[in-house]
């Protein structure tokens, strides 16, 4: 039976003393490693700050979220930060990568963060990542200077480069043209199939949810629906 | 040391932004080294001609014009007291000298050259003449020479207050330092007061004292007064409250100057970094996401302001020295002023503030960043 890498049970997040806005209300799910879901919802549906809860960026006003069978109520702030770079690796809508470094050292950030020293597996990590994604020779540019769908894939390197378990993605596509869209999802279906790395792809782009393994669909906070998806391509 | 390199790479990446701060903290830490020196020397140049060639502590008898007995005991003490570096004990006369209708009052001090020479400096002090004080012989201040266009060489009467009137011959002109002394001030040989006075060989007008530092005086003399008992012991401190209250407000006006240079140069900083801290927002809030800790990410602005601190203030001392060598070098070519001697003391002390002061501007921008919710920036793109 697969590891149960995500279980989240009734969570909920309640915004607001006075005035209270309920983004999120019992919310129970489970991931297994290697899953390739889909979150999916309208604007303001609650799936950004599920997203949040499951990324160690907020925590629950109730509920409990457990990550590889860490409860994440019982983590401190800096428990939470060393986790989330430890377990988790993040690709945003807009791509976030840092213009005062180049593209190696931007792929390299999380295992600067945490400190370890860069050795020969750091490199050699380093080179299949970025082998992968297909930015050989891209290593000493500065990260401004790259198209957008380059600088995407370099903020996928980033994400990957620490072997995170689950890879949390907002929106991947949503800045990219059809093209590089597509691209993008290919290397996400490849890295999941040979990384054996689990993806929760926050989307409203039907087209990409559709491709995915599994639809997880939030409205008005709550989860209307768990569905998988058999028709779903299982190759790049 | 993430958050250092991360600092570094934020000032190059804005290098007109750094070199300017740099240069603000530059020229503010230069003004304090050079208005702080300058005000040292000018301190040190003001005692060192005020009370430089006078004594710091005058030992005297109790009643006016009486002679003080120059005992064991007295040399016991002074001898033993750490910090004296000169004691000479005098004999004065009062005299006039009389020029037409001008009537003069003189204060004669007897000695031997050697021993004057110790307080009084009378060889260095010497506009013109040889100041020997043989037998007959008189050394003039400045203002009298002048006055009555008196040169080495010539004759002068004066009148002693026993009436007696005595010519002398003017030996040398020397320059006391205040015009008051070089009116009425005179030196002659150990003979004059002697014969004059009629005291017994260790019988004097006064004790004499000078100390290493002047400012000394204030502990030593009543530590005399109750080792000596039946002894007037006059501290230059006392006698000269006027100057003490200029010298004292000269230092505050120089730290209220400093102090101001300070506040300009942390506020020049503060709002440098918090306007850095402002712009590097979205990098802070991708570092946070990807797991960087508040503590860490805070230490980057306060890395910032350690660097910013460190190239400034010693660029700050680089120009202070060059305005201190400027200063000194036009001074000395006009032939004016007194040389600045940078106190390294002070200007070690003022380079530690300048950078604590750096560090201390950084409290601002390192809150903000520590409190950054990195969920802001990367929804907001």
């Amino acid at each position: 039976m697969a590891e149960m890498l995500v279980v989240a049970e009734g969570l909920g997040k309640v915004y607001g003393t006075d005035i209270q806005t309920v983004a999120l209300d019992d919310v129970s799910f489970q991931i297994e490693a290697g899953g390739f879901a889909a979150i999916v919802g309208r604007s303001g549906s609650g799936k950004s700050t599920l997203l949040n809860l499951l990324g160690l960026l907020d925590t629950p006003t109730y509920g409990t979220l457990r990550l590889r069978g860490v409860e994440s109520n019982s983590l401190d702030k800096p428990g939470r930060a060393a986790l989330r770079n430890k377990l988790l690796g993040f690709v945003f809508q807009y791509h976030h990568l840092l213009p005062e470094f180049s593209v190696r050292e931007n792929i390299l950030m999380p295992v600067l963060i945490s400190e370890a020293p860069i050795d020969s597996e750091v490199e050699a990590r380093l080179t299949e990542t970025m082998d992968v994604l297909g930015l050989e020779g891209l290593g000493d540019k500065n990260a401004n200077s790259l198209s957008g769908g380059q600088k995407q894939r370099v903020a996928i390197g980033r994400a990957l480069m620490n072997r995170p378990a689950i890879v949390l993605a907002d929106e991947p596509t949503g800045n990219l043209d059809t093209e590089n869209s597509e691209a993008v999802y290919a290397l996400f279906r490849e890295i999941n199939r040979e990384w054996g790395t689990t993806f929760l792809i926050v989307t409203h782009d039907q087209d990409i949810a559709s491709m995915t393994d599994r639809i997880l669909e939030i409205r008005d906070g709550r989860l209307e629906q768990d569905v998988r998806n058999a028709y779903a391509p299982r190759s790049g | 040391m993430l958050p250092l390199t991360i600092a570094w790479r934020f000032l190059r990446t804005s290098p007109v932004q750094s070199v300017l701060i740099v240069f603000g903290i530059a020229v503010g830490i230069a003004v304090q080294v050079f208005v702080g020196s300058l005000i040292t020397s000018l301190q040190a140049s003001l005692i060192q001609t005020t009370i430089g060639s006078s004594p710091h502590i005058t030992l005297a008898a109790p009643k006016d014009g009486d002679p003080i007995a120059y005992t064991d005991l007295v040399k016991r003490v002074v001898s033993s007291t750490p910090n004296v570096s000169a004691v000479v004990p005098t004999r004065s006369i009062s005299a006039l000298y009389v020029r037409d209708t001008d009537r003069i009052p003189l204060t004669i001090k007897g000695g031997d050259l050697a021993t004057l020479n110790q307080i009084y400096r009378l060889r260095q002090r010497t506009v013109t003449g040889d100041p020997t004080l043989k037998q007959g012989q008189i050394v003039i201040g400045l203002d009298l020479a002048k006055k009555y266009a008196l040169v080495p060489g010539d004759r002068m009467t004066i009148t002693t207050g026993a009436g007696t009137q005595i010519a002398l011959t003017v030996s040398a002109i020397v320059d006391l330092g205040s015009s008051a002394a070089n009116l009425r001030q005179a030196f002659s040989g150990p003979e004059l007061p002697r014969s004059e006075l009629g005291y017994r060989a260790d019988q004097y007008s006064a004790v004499e004292v000078q100390l290493t530092d002047p400012f000394l005086s204030k502990t030593i003399a009543p530590e005399w007064r109750t080792r000596l008992g039946n002894v007037k012991v006059s501290d230059w401190q006392v006698e000269n409250k006027d100057l003490l209250t200029a010298l004292n407000s000269q230092s505050a006006s120089s730290y209220m100057i400093q102090v101001f240079v300070l506040v300009a140069v942390a506020l020049g900083i503060a709002s440098t970094l918090a306007i850095s801290a402002v712009q590097k927002t979205k990098q802070i809030g991708i570092l946070k996401a990807l797991g960087m800790a508040d503590g860490a990410t805070a230490t980057i602005f306060l890395w910032q302001s350690a660097m910013l601190g460190i190239v400034g203030t010693s660029l700050g001392v680089g120009l202070g020295f060059s305005l201190i060598a400027g200063f000194t070098f036009g001074t000395a070519r006009s032939g004016s002023g007194f040389p600045i001697v940078a106190q390294p003391g002070f200007i070690a002390i003022s380079a530690g503030i300048g950078i604590l002061v750096a560090l201390l501007s950084a409290i601002i921008p390192t809150r903000k960043t520590a409190k950054l919710d990195p969920i802001e920036v990367i929804q907001n793109g």
